[in-house]
């Protein structure tokens, strides 16, 4: 069977300085996968390249066995990949209802609206405010309507960039439960933290990038015991 | 006291021809931030196209003013259409990340050219030339203030467009790909927006109003000529910047106020209308520089 | 760009016959410069050089653009065989001499002979030499790129002083003859029909022969060398221009072409401080130029002048001078808080507002449409500048004088630009171009600076202006309308924003080209409009560019051509 993301000895570079050299991962079906490493690993390079607002240099971007990297952006989402971007990037002028919409755009059936709904009863305070603009609300609740907008095309596989970033940490275990809930309801999910310990905990696998390559993979619970993770990435002193 | 009110409203009726114009450039600019200084050419040629259709038109359909005004219209909207669509294609498209003088040069350039081409190629156009008669004619009269009709028809046009066009952008899934690509470009990739068609998109909408406003300008002053869109198309920039670049309504309102000043400078300013436009640059430049963001932009708007 | 690769695959496809491609397209070319290129008589008289020559009846008679070609396809042989960096550059740009040269000559032969059968063949002639042309141009563009567009070739070699004077000398006598070469080929549109077609050959056949030049290294070897003996070069190559009026341009036509191309090639470099050093664009330039030349006019003496005063020349001048660089720091003064593409449209508004009342005769300055005529000619020692002149035996032509004094004119305007570039405010204003609130956190001024720039410009296009003014006799405010400014602007783009030989370059082809091609006088500023598309495009860094800015705006010279989304995030990269 084949996996339904393989990255493929993926490089990508801006001008001449190379942000990705050769990482290569999968993502099987149902997962939660996630890529962890420091500040200017490449992680959100990697994330950007698939989502085609990016070109590789070499390697392939295979996405239900299919080469996607040669696509444009905009197509990405017809694919089923839903990219929910570092710093969650809403429309601030755009009302909760706008965004959700525009998350929707690319659908054409009649399920958009009960869709919305959904996203509503999964994150209530959208719902009570659903006809205020994007941009006043706090950062936890741009959190949740970036991941609601994602949603909305309803993606086979849905990329998270950071989604913890800046939160408080009641707000971080709000997003990571609903990370969670969303693999229970069926969506692939591709995760990219810096919090590695929250993100290793829940991931059924685990890469770790280090200056644009993978150095190391497994399962999370694997990687969150394993030595090298803990003094590079958790914080651990000797 | 009568002189005043009619000025006012000879202000509001170029006002209205001005904001037609402006639209193109205040959309244009909101998605992509180009300064399209070819746009008043792509009015001009519409009115050079609207000309051109009516004497394409077999004489009998020249006699029906029915028939020949909505057929003007056609033609120069599309005439406009094809040449907004054909520069944004081949002239700025493939510059979209160059350096943002780069974009700016090749707008001149494409102004140059279109007022050239039209010079050379459209037969007489080095002097005036007389608009086919084809619009209602007479006065409306209000008391001792009078208003031609045709003046008359270019408020309603242009008030009734640019209701038509904020309400399309506010209400309907592209309306909201554009807004969304005004915002945020790669993000509204990312939601599966294509930004080529909404850029073309933009370019249309600002092709059509300019080809409404390029008739219209033939019918209200009966002669165009090849400056008309240099002269305009500045006065519309200024009606687009007072307004605040991006902003409909800000557009709209901003040349009612290009349009009265000119109108008002003329009467009452030292010179009369011979220095008319002299004013419109000073409040240009003023707008620019003390409230560049204009009076609805958005006021965190960075400029590079 | 490293990331993406589009030439690779044709690179890829074509290495094996780059060489075999070459040696083809050189004989070819060879060939094509030999056969008949035109089968009978045009309306206009025969095509010049011989045209109609047979195949291989008098090989040694070739002239003109069959001579140009003859000596593209041995260079092209040469450059196929011999070892040579860069080859692929230098092949590429010979083919597309060849390919020039022969679309050009054969086009016209279609154009004015009437149809495809003037290049075809026609009652039994055949004349093929066009279609030749144009073939080996084509292989020989193909070669180029099958050898692969490597980097420009740099030359380590650097001779001692003599050696490297010698260079310099007989480099400058080149440039010298060429322009000698290019104003006079094919001579004024007006008597020679085929004037147009000869001269745009004659650029198609120097432009593939510089392109080849600097494509093996040797015009970036030049100019390191020229910088480094910067005041040798400087007195050369104003020795070089002064001695034109004794090769074949020395005649009254080409001393005031060349004096009109010199007055805006000065113009021009003052608009290469605002737009090229600093990078403001500045749209309502000329109307410096034009309040130089107004004040210049009204302290001439002529009739019309609004003073009673006449004051001498160097003092108008420099009154010229002062008062456009007051209005330059007005004009500048914007960007202070104006930025970019906004700030050009305030220079614009103020270019308008010059044009507007200039043309409505503002405070009796300008008398409007009516113009200040009957300026004097300025004079020397009793000497009229635009009478004949002899020296001893030496008779030169009307017009030499002012032709000098513009030289000088240049010169001054070129190391004051030189001096400027190199000096702290020159690092100054590139770092603004580059990034301005970078270099605003370095400490610049970057206020003071910006004026200073639009000050400067504004001197140099005033003290143009008041020579422009006795020069051409007449101030009128039509001179100094948008498109003229439009066109000074294009100069400065085509020659390579920010460098100097760019801006005489540009210059010289925008003034030279419709007095070449008068047939094309009509078409000349719609061939401005398309020259900016175009060159925004294809080449934004010029023809001749800067050597800082090369490396910025060159993604093509590393080849590959760029996906714009890897483009957009490089510069996401870098804020």
């Amino acid at each position: 069977m084949t996996a339904l993301l393989e990255v493929r000895n993926l490089s990508v570079a801006y001008g001449a300085i190379e942000a990705v050299r050769d990482i290569s991962f999968t993502v099987e079906a149902g997962q939660i996968v996630s890529l962890i490493g420091a500040n200017g690993a490449g992680k959100t390079t990697t994330l950007r390249t698939i989502s085609g607002l990016l070109r590789p240099a070499s390697g392939e971007i295979l996405f239900q066995g299919k080469p996607i990297h040669n696509d444009p952006a905009h197509a990405i989402l017809g694919e089923g990949i839903a990219h929910c971007p570092e710093g969650r990037r809403l429309f601030p002028r755009m009302t909760v209802e706008e965004n959700l919409q525009l998350g929707a755009y690319v659908r054409k059936d009649d399920g958009v609206q009960a869709d919305m709904e959904r996203v509503y009863e999964l994150f209530p305070v959208l719902g009570e405010r659903r006809h205020n603009k994007a941009g006043l609300f706090s950062g936890g609740e741009q959190q949740m309507l970036a991941i609601g907008r994602a949603m909305m095309s309803k993606p086979r596989l849905l990329m998270l960039d950071e989604p913890s970033m800046g939160l408080s940490p009641i707000m971080t275990q709000k997003i990571f439960d609903t990370i969670k809930e969303l693999q229970s309801l069926g969506t692939t999910i591709l995760l990219v933290e810096q919090n590695a310990l929250a993100a290793l905990a829940l991931s059924d696998h685990g890469y770790v990038i280090d200056l644009g390559r993978t150095t190391l993979d497994g399962p999370g619970h694997q990687l969150l015991a394993d030595q090298r993770v803990r003094d590079a990435y958790l914080g651990e002193a000797h | 006291m009568s002189v005043l009110l009619q000025q006012l409203v000879n202000g509001i009726v170029q006002g209205s021809l001005i904001a037609l114009i402006a639209l193109g450039y205040t959309m244009v600019y909101g998605i992509i931030q180009l300064i399209n200084f070819a746009h008043g050419e792509v009015f001009m040629v519409a009115s050079y196209g609207g000309l051109a259709t009516f004497t394409l038109l077999p004489d009998d359909l020249k006699k029906s003013p029915a028939v020949a005004l909505p057929l003007m219209f056609v033609g120069g909207i599309v005439v406009a259409v094809v040449v907004a669509v054909i520069m944004e294609r081949f002239a700025y498209r493939p510059l979209r990340n160059a350096p943002r003088l780069a974009p700016l040069i090749t707008a001149l350039g494409v102004s140059v050219f279109l007022q050239e081409a039209v010079r050379v190629w459209y037969p007489n156009a080095t002097s005036n030339l007389p608009y086919p008669k084809v619009f209602p004619e007479g006065n409306l009269s209000l008391g001792t203030i009078s208003v031609p009709w045709t003046g008359v028809l270019l408020v309603v046009l242009s008030v009734g467009l640019s209701i038509l066009l904020q309400t399309y952008i506010n209400r309907s899934r592209m309306g909201r790909a554009m807004r969304a690509t005004a915002q945020d470009p790669d993000t509204a990739k990312l939601m599966g927006v294509n930004p080529d068609r909404v850029i073309v998109l933009t370019f249309v909408f600002g092709a059509v109003l300019a080809g409404v406003a390029g008739v219209m300008f033939g019918g209200y002053l009966s002669n165009i000529n090849i400056d008309m869109g240099f002269q305009n198309g500045i006065f519309a920039f200024t009606a687009a910047v007072l307004g605040g670049v991006g902003s409909i309504r800000g557009a709209v309102i901003g040349a009612f106020i290009i349009g009265l000043i000119k109108t008002l400078a003329g009467q009452y300013m030292p010179g009369g209308t011979q220095y008319d436009y002299v004013w419109i640059f000073i409040v240009l430049i003023l707008v620019l520089v003390f409230r560049p963001q204009g009076l609805f932009g958005e006021p965190e708007r960075v400029r590079a | 760009m490293s990331t993406v690769d589009t030439t690779s695959g044709k690179r890829s496809a074509l290495a094996p016959f780059a060489k075999p491609l070459a040696a083809v397209g050189g004989v070819l070319a060879i060939v094509a410069a030999l056969l008949p290129w035109v089968t009978f008589t045009l309306n206009d008289g025969n095509w010049p050089d011989k045209s109609t020559l047979q195949f291989f009846d008098a090989p040694f008679a070739v002239t003109g653009f069959r001579w140009h070609l003859l000596l593209l396809g041995v260079l092209i042989l040469v450059a196929a065989f011999a070892p040579i960096p860069s080859r692929g550059r230098v092949v590429r740009a010979l083919g597309w001499g060849v390919a020039v040269v022969s679309f050009i000559n054969g086009a016209y032969i279609t154009a004015k002979g009437g149809g495809l059968g003037a290049i075809t063949a026609l009652d039994g002639a055949t004349a093929f030499g066009s279609v030749a042309g144009l073939v080996a141009g084509v292989l020989t563009i193909l070669a180029g790129y099958g050898y692969g567009i490597t980097p420009v070739g740099e030359w380590k070699f650097k001779p001692p002083t003599p050696v490297a004077y010698l260079v310099l000398l007989v480099s400058f006598a080149g440039v010298l003859l060429a322009v000698a070469a290019m104003l006079t080929t094919g001579g004024v549109g007006t008597s020679n029909p085929y004037a147009g077609a000869i001269f745009l050959s004659f650029l198609g056949f120097a432009g593939g022969v510089l392109g080849a030049l600097s494509g093996v290294g040797f015009i970036r070897w030049l100019s390191v060398l020229s910088e480094e003996h910067r005041v040798f070069s400087v007195i050369v190559l104003a020795a070089c221009a002064l001695l034109l009026p004794f090769t074949d341009a020395g005649n009254e036509y080409w001393m005031t072409v060349a004096a009109n191309i010199g007055i805006y090639a000065a113009t021009a470099i003052g608009l290469n401080i605002v737009v090229g050093l600093a990078g403001l664009l500045d749209l309502g330039y000329v109307a410096f130029m034009g309040i130089g030349a107004l004040v210049a006019a009204n302290f001439s003496g002529a009739a019309a002048a609004n003073f009673g005063i006449e004051l001498p020349f160097p003092v108008a001048a420099v009154i010229a001078a002062v008062v456009a660089g007051i209005f330059g720091a007005i004009v500048g003064s914007p960007t202070l808080r104006v930025r970019g593409d906004y700030l050009a449209i305030v220079t614009l508004a103020f270019g308008e507002i010059f044009t507007r009342s200039a043309q409505n005769d503002i405070g009796g300055m300008t008398n409007g449409s009516n113009a200040i005529p009957g300026i004097p000619a300025l004079s020397l020692f009793g000497k009229e500048f635009n009478r004949e002149l002899s020296i001893g035996a030496v008779k030169l032509p009307a017009g030499v004088l002012y032709y000098i004094l513009i030289v000088l004119l240049v010169a001054a305007t070129m190391a004051v630009f030189a001096n400027l570039k190199f000096s702290r405010i020159g690092r100054a204003w590139i770092a603004i171009r580059e990034d301005e609130d970078a270099a605003r956190a370095m400490g610049i001024r970057t206020g003071q600076a910006k004026i200073l720039a639009f000050l400067i410009g504004a001197t140099l296009a005033g003290l143009a202006g008041a020579v422009f003014a006795h020069k051409n006799a007449t101030v009128s405010y039509e001179s100094f309308k948008f498109l003229e400014s439009i066109t000074l602007l294009a100069a400065v783009i085509l020659g390579g924003m920010g460098s100097i030989p760019g801006a005489v370059l540009g210059a010289s082809l925008l003034f030279v080209l419709p007095e070449k091609l008068r047939d094309f006088e009509e078409f000349r500023l719609m061939i401005f409009g398309l020259a900016l598309i175009l060159i925004m495009r294809f080449r934004p860094q010029g023809l001749i560019p800067d050597r800082h800015r090369r490396a910025e705006l060159a993604d093509e010279d590393v080849g590959g051509a760029p996906v714009d989304e890897v483009h957009a995030a490089s510069k996401e990269a870098k804020a």
